[in-house]
């Protein structure tokens, strides 16, 4: 099954936005859907245009090891020690936007088959792990998280192993803030694979998902537009999706033409929300907005 | 009148107080706060009025035979799936597959249904004031469909008797679905159900009996024929 859920706030007023709370809250009326893992992709105020890196570490009781590793490789990139922390499973540090991401991606990554970098961006950062909601917030205090916009999943697999890697929201590896959350599955993802392999992209993960975000990736990058990229997905993607899709200055959702998928959204003045169940819009945000179900290819996008 | 207040519990509890009330001789239950929890009143069999405070999950009044369902917000999935007889209304949208496979009893939806709209029908009538989406009607093997607004794509596609009126545009018909010209009887039946389900502020602008589009099965596909192999290679 998996739970999608997208807030994105209207009123911009983010230093007292809850969007960490809120999407905690939508994401805990959907943890029976995706009992595997959890995870958030959050938009917040951006560091005067500096690159906010997140690093998986691992759970093996080799993190701490790595994490100095990895700060010390850093140093070559100019990140300085205060601008290093790690939490749990992850590193996260912060540097100038005129690096090369490339070498630095691989730099990192090439230092321990265990490290990924999960997400890169001026305003995104995204945090996931095995177990329920409520595990996330115990361990990452995701509810205080301010914010423009962001997404949320809780995963059921269905094909895939059950790790952090594998969990949702994915980010696009290689194109900052850009990250999507998916319900469904794609049934050319092995074709589209192929296709992607043979133009050297790298693939972290067996979940068909991740194609998702490295399609829209790549359609940003011939210049098409959010919009533009979701109408696009509707024909090159097969199979059922329900998708939800973030940048630093957009907020869409695209649905598959046969609305195999649930995908339900509200919009009032103050804000947009999406779910695939009205229980998680209805738990998180009091009030009498309407919902209702998307329809079979349906394209939304929203600018922030 | 029997009240059951949804906060701070579980559908299976909610589920219990209910048929506790109609076995205590409740006829006419408020369910407060329903919060779009999912299931809610299934398979009530007795004539009783259900009023819903708010929007439902999936599957409300599944399986039901009997009783009446007000629901004051949205539904989601499913909504009144297989019902025997009785009459389910929502005030506002409904989500994929409402009606779907229903036997008897009224849908009567006050804005919009989603994809599969009564599909399987096999008896009973789904009344939708505003739009409706993809594939409604899918499979229908009797009942009525009526919707007043526009229907989405693959409209009755594949029916056996289900007979379907449109007050708006049909984006595309399905495979099999022919209009037809209603008849003077299909436009008064129009009439007197749209006057019947619908209070006076959702029917006014809504389009005239006549001026519906019929559509009912071409029964091509009833029967194998290979002279209509074309038909069945794009039949879905």
């Amino acid at each position: 099954m998996c739970g999608i859920v997208g807030f994105l706030d209207k009123t911009h007023n983010h230093e007292h936005s809850a969007l960490g709370r809120i999407l905690l809250d939508m994401l805990r009326a959907l943890a029976c859907r995706g009992p595997d893992s959890a995870g958030v992709a959050l938009f917040g105020p951006s560091t005067n245009g500096r690159l906010v890196v997140k690093v998986k570490l691992g759970n093996d009781g080799e993190s701490g090891s790595r994490a100095q590793r990895l700060s010390g490789l850093l140093k070559s990139f100019g990140v300085g020690g205060n601008e290093f922390s790690t939490i749990a499973a992850y590193a996260r540090f912060v540097l100038d936007g005129g690096i090369d991401l490339t070498n630095l991606i691989d730099s990192i990554e090439s230092s321990d088959k265990e490290i990924e970098v999960v997400s890169v961006g001026r305003n995104l950062e995204i945090v996931k792990q095995v177990g329920s909601p409520a595990n996330l917030e115990k361990t990452y205090g995701i509810s205080q998280f301010r914010g423009t916009h962001g997404l949320g999943h809780t995963r059921l697999s269905t094909e895939s192993r059950v790790d952090l890697s594998h969990s949702q929201p994915f980010w696009s590896h290689g194109r900052p803030d850009l990250a999507i959350v998916h319900n469904g599955h794609i049934t050319n993802y092995h074709k589209l694979r192929r296709l992607y392999q043979q133009h050297s992209v790298r693939f972290y993960t067996e979940n068909d998902s991740e194609v998702v975000a490295i399609y829209l990736s790549d359609q940003l990058s011939k210049g098409r537009s959010l919009e533009e990229s979701l109408h696009a997905m509707l024909r090159e993607l097969d199979g059922s999706f329900s998708c939800l899709v973030a940048t630093a200055t957009e907020f869409g959702f695209v649905k598959d033409p046969f609305a195999l998928k649930p995908l339900l959204w509200a919009e009032t003045d103050g804000f947009v929300a999406v779910a695939n169940e009205e229980i998680a819009i209805r738990s998180a945000l009091p009030g009498g907005y309407q919902v209702r179900e998307a329809e079979a290819k349906e394209v939304r996008v929203w600018e922030r | 009148m029997g009240e059951v207040n949804c906060d701070g519990r579980s559908t299976r509890e909610i589920n219990a107080e209910i048929k506790q009330q109609i076995k205590h001789g409740a006829t006419d239950i408020l369910v407060r706060n329903p919060g779009a929890r999912h299931n809610l009143g299934v398979a009530v069999l007795e004539p009783v009025a259900i009023r819903l405070e708010g929007s439902v999950g999936y599957y409300c009044a599944g399986l039901i035979d009997g009783p009446s369902f007000d629901i004051a917000g949205s539904a989601g999935w499913g909504l009144a799936e297989s019902m025997m007889s009785g009459r389910v209304v929502v005030r506002r949208n409904a989500g994929n597959g409402a009606a779907a496979a229903i036997r008897g009893g009224t849908v009567v939806i006050h804005q919009d249904a989603a994809a599969r709209l009564g599909v399987s029908m096999k008896g009973g009538m789904v009344l939708v004031a505003g739009n409706c989406g993809y594939m409604a009607g899918f499979m229908g093997q009797k009942g009525t469909i009526i919707v007043c607004g526009d229907a989405g794509e693959a409209f009755a596609d594949s029916m056996y008797e289900t007979v379907c009126f449109v007050g708006g545009r049909i984006s595309e018909l399905g495979t099999d679905a022919v209009v037809e010209q209603p008849s003077a009887e299909d436009a008064e039946f129009l009439d007197s159900t749209l006057a019947q389900h619908l209070p006076s502020e959702v029917r006014k602008s809504k389009p005239a009996g006549r001026s519906f589009k019929k559509v009912v099965s071409g029964r091509k596909l009833w029967n194998f024929d290979k002279q209509e192999w074309k038909t069945w290679q794009e039949a879905l």
